[in-house]
């Protein structure tokens, strides 16, 4: 299908890629250093994107996300930034958490911001130089199903982070990872990352996303791709914190790959912000008795539009998965949930929960909720479960009979309806950290 | 006794109990799809200029469309060109009693255990019987005449009461709604028609049997219900099947309307052949269902055991228009061998206060496929609008498959919106504690089945409850006998 000509960004992209290939510019970082076999997985990933284009409503996976109106501005591919970005990336700053913290700006690593070394048996490099490595081509290369914007990252990323464990290592403290956004025009930033945990080694993530440019400013729009590789008796802890601004558009895709026995927890952290937001999570349990706990936290406002599309595929027997998001919804903000459970054959004695609930309080607020089970297998406990809906008026009247104020009475509802995930958050630090970013938001509820 | 796998064995070997065919000379169309079909029908009906035209338009519509490609199973490849579009029992003569009736066409309703004398003496029945296309018998017409309804098969209603036609058909699923309703637009051959008047309250449940008898010959069938201001009626509808090898499509169009106050209660036991267990044959069930609350305060109840056709796929589905207005769903599918259900509802809150309820029993086995996918659509004046959903599916063997696709839309904040799923598969520790209180394992999966079905059947009027408690019976019998 060729992609309809209302969206110049495709054309754009298509003129980037045919540079990328015809040698030496600076526009792509480093294509000549590039193996021929990851040159040819671009082109195949680039053929793919050819094949689809960018999604369309039509597309069941875009169906409440109208993408286009997102991608009518002209980008730039690439962008310089010339100040140092520290201010900025102490934006996301965790009180009193003790970290690495490393600081990528527009996906490129900023050794100069970053702070602490990390010890040995965790090792950083940028996927820049990570791509020379056959441990990261045989990741790379592997993938062949993804379409539009992670078949457009596999053909035109340009940089970003490659975690590793070694096996049995645990280090001391959780890794944070600071994503800045800045820009002096409009831009799109194609970052790719790649975290591998070894057996039994287990690792903190913490990964914060803030922006540079005002609510009016140049548009960013990043398409963000993460691949998670989590082996035998790994475990990783992953949260990943969204307070950019309005003019940052985000897409963001993570595939996991979980092997035997391993443990895989996710949370997800939406805040009023950005005007775009669009996180796919697809979690595969790839071997037997693995285990994963998904939690989302969206909290929207103005004209936001958040969009959390998750995929939990028990390809294997004995898996377990949790899944729980919640959404409060304020002003004209819209929120998407997709969550889809996918039980193979094969995979008996599979657990496989999920629950998707809504608080929704502006009044031109609007929620589009779609849980999804495919079953194939028989011996399984499977169960979802959505709602949408409001206060509770009795206990607003009980708070209210106590004195408490109707702005306090609904601070203490949301915070309480948020309470089911952010209790599960392990680091105290990190939980009243969140607390206090929902804190921020709450005042903004009226009607 | 028989272990699980014997149960399974069974359940997946069962043939089709009331497959047959009946003998009786037909007048058929030429097989074929064109402008002169459409024609054809519409001259062979006597039918007036406004419905020719509106026939045609659903033709284009039907030529424009594509076959969808969103559904969760392979679509057949139906030669839309092989197919027969009008089929009707030679005689053409009215019937004022039994005895005229072809003794061969009762002796068809003999051996599916519903003979029209026994229909006709049972009180409270009324039954329109649809013998492929064309009405052959109403009963009790002239006691819901007096009360002022209106039953009659809808090639009537076009000559009788053109006004109520014209003034309905196609006003809540209009020609262009989808292919299927655009070919039905096109092609249908008859159906019911219903109109209750003001302030009456229907006093029987009408129903009507269809069957599809000749070979080749799709069913395009077209019921319009219409349930004036504070009126009230139920009906019934049930279809069996007879046996053959080549795939058929039924493409029907129900449309209902309830104005202010009125209440539509619709029940469907579908049992129509679902194809031999390599899944050849069966029919394509291919149905568009829809419903409106046009005034304040109606109400419009589907009901539907789906245990038959190799395809089942329709969504019954409520538009909500009238404050305080609900709309309700109840539903049990059962697939084994290779049958596969595509079914669920919608749901379009529309006025404040309005209300739905969906309730979903799916029962896969053999290497069924059962998928639940369903619409709950609250608008923006939707205030105070309330939705529940349950959705449950039950997995008999390792081979089969369920799948839940509910879909929430809400842009209203005060609306209430609940879905839940479940999907397991029958608890070993259930059969087990019936095992112990002397209940074989055969019985005890008959007993959970009819328990997990109960909250549906019980919707069903009385009549049919029974039948569609038998119906699931046979359907899985060997296990649930």
């Amino acid at each position: 299908m060729v992609q309809e000509p209302a969206i110049p960004l495709y054309e754009e992209v298509v003129d980037g890629f045919n540079k990328l290939l015809s040698g030496p510019t600076a526009a792509v970082a480093g294509p000549r250093a590039e193996s021929n076999s990851l040159r040819r997985a671009r082109e195949a990933a680039f053929g793919r994107f050819r094949e689809r284009g960018f999604p369309s409503i039509k597309d069941e996976d875009w169906r409440y996300t109208q993408i286009a109106r997102f991608l009518k501005d002209k980008y730039d591919l690439s962008g310089t930034f010339d100040q140092d970005q520290s201010a900025l990336a102490d934006k996301a700053e965790i009180p009193s958490l003790d970290s690495y913290r490393i600081v990528l700006v527009n996906g490129t690593w900023q050794r100069n911001a970053s702070r602490g070394v990390p010890p040995s048996g965790l090792l950083l490099l940028t996927t820049a130089e990570a791509k020379q490595d056959p441990v990261f081509a045989h990741y790379f290369e592997q993938r062949t199903g993804d379409h539009h914007f992670t078949a457009l990252n596999a053909a035109l990323f340009t940089d970003g982070i490659f975690i590793r464990v070694d096996a049995n290592a645990v280090p001391d403290r959780p890794l944070h990872i600071v994503h800045v956004y800045t820009a002096d025009r409009n831009l799109l930033v194609q970052p790719r990352h790649v975290v591998i945990v070894n057996r039994n080694a287990a690792l903190t993530v913490i990964e914060s996303v803030v922006s540079g440019s005002p609510p009016d400013g140049p548009r960013i729009l990043v398409n963000s791709v993460a691949e998670i590789m989590v082996e035998q008796d790994a475990q990783l802890e992953h949260i990943l914190i969204q307070t950019a601004g309005q003019s940052t558009r985000l897409i963001q895709h993570t595939t996991v790959r979980q092997k035997r026995q391993s443990l895989y927890n996710n949370f997800t952290v939406t805040l009023p912000g950005s005007e775009l937001v669009r996180n796919e999570l697809h979690v595969r349990m790839e071997e037997e008795y693995s285990e994963s706990h998904l939690y989302g936290l969206y909290l929207t406002g103005g004209r936001q539009l958040v969009d959390n599309h998750t995929l939990v595929d028990h390809q294997k027997p004995s898996c377990q998965s949790n899944e729980l998001y919640k959404g409060v919804l304020l002003d004209q903000s819209t929120g998407i949930f997709n969550g889809k459970i996918y039980v193979h054959k094969d995979a008996q004695k599979t657990n496989a929960f999920q629950q998707n609930n809504n608080l929704v309080i502006g009044d031109k607020a609007t929620i589009d909720s779609k849980p999804q089970l495919e079953i194939f297998a028989d011996d399984v406990k499977c169960s979802h479960g959505s709602t949408v809906g409001q206060f509770s008026e009795e206990a607003l009247f009980y708070l209210r009979s106590r004195g408490i104020g109707e702005q306090t009475a609904k601070g203490l509802l949301i915070n309480a309806f948020a309470f089911d995930v952010t209790e599960k958050i392990r680091t105290p630090a990190l939980r009243s950290h969140i607390n206090h970013l929902i804190g921020d938001h709450i005042p903004a509820v009226n009607s | 006794m028989p272990n699980d796998n014997e149960i399974i064995d069974n359940i997946a070997n069962k043939e089709y109990e009331f497959g047959f065919v009946t003998d009786i000379e037909m007048d058929t169309a030429p097989v074929g799809l064109d402008e002169s079909t459409i024609r054809y029908i519409s001259e062979k009906k006597n039918e007036p200029e406004w419905l020719l035209n509106w026939r045609l338009k659903g033709f284009q519509a039907f030529q424009r469309e594509k076959l969808p490609e969103w559904q969760n199973f392979p679509m057949p490849s139906i030669d839309f060109q092989k197919i027969s579009y009008y089929a009707a029992p030679k005689s053409k003569k009215k019937y004022d009693s039994l005895d005229q009736v072809d003794p061969e066409l009762l002796a068809t309703f003999e051996k599916l255990g519903i003979p029209l004398s026994e229909q006709k003496t049972l009180a409270g029945v009324a039954v329109d019987v649809v013998f492929d296309s064309i009405s052959v018998k109403t009963t009790y017409k002239e006691k819901l005449a007096e009360l002022g309804i209106i039953f009659c098969s809808f090639g009537e209603a076009v000559q009788e009461h053109p006004e109520l036609v014209q003034k309905y058909l196609g006003s809540v699923v209009p020609y262009s709604d989808n292919i299927f309703a655009a070919l039905n637009a096109a092609v249908f051959s008859d159906g019911s028609f219903v109109y209750i008047p003001k302030g009456v309250r229907c006093p029987m449940e009408l129903s009507t049997y269809f069957r599809i008898n000749t070979e080749n010959t799709g069913q395009f069938e077209r019921t319009l219900i219409i349930a004036d201001e504070g009126s009230y009626v139920s009906y019934l509808e049930g279809c069996t099947a007879p046996m053959r090898d080549e795939n058929q499509l039924h493409a029907a169009v129900v449309e209902l309307i309830a104005l202010g106050n009125a209440e539509i209660k619709y029940s469907t036991v579908q049992n129509w052949y679902p194809g031999d267990k390599e899944g050849k044959g069966g029919i394509y069930n291919f149905v568009t269902k829809r419903g409106i609350c046009k005034g304040d305060h109606g109400k419009i109840s589907w009901t539907q055991v789906e245990t038959g056709s190799s395809i089942t796929w329709k969504y019954p589905s409520v538009i909500l228009q009238g404050d305080h207005s609900t709309g309700e769903f109840y539903s049990v599918a059962v697939t084994r061998n290779r049958q596969i259900a595509d079914t669920g509802t919608k749901m379009h809150h529309i006025g404040r206060n309005t209300r739905s309820r969906i309730i979903s029993k799916g029962i896969s086995a053999g290497h069924g496929n059962n998928s639940y996918r369903g619409l709950v659509q609250i608008g923006p004046k939707a205030d105070e609008a309330r939705n529940f959903t349950q959705c449950d599916s039950l997995l008999i063997g390792d081979q089969c498959g369920a799948h839940t696709f509910p879909y929430i839309e809400s842009k209203n904040n005060s609306a209430t919106v609940e879905h839940e799923a479940t999907t397991s598969k029958i608890g070993e520790d259930q059969i087990f504690y019936l095992n112990q209180r002397g209940i074989d394992s055969e019985k005890a999966v008959a007993l959970i089945i009819n328990g997990y079905a109960r909250e549906v059947l019980n919707q069903l009027p009385m009549e049919f409850a029974v039948e569609a408690q038998k119906l699931l019976s046979i359907t899985l019998e060997g296990s649930v006998g």
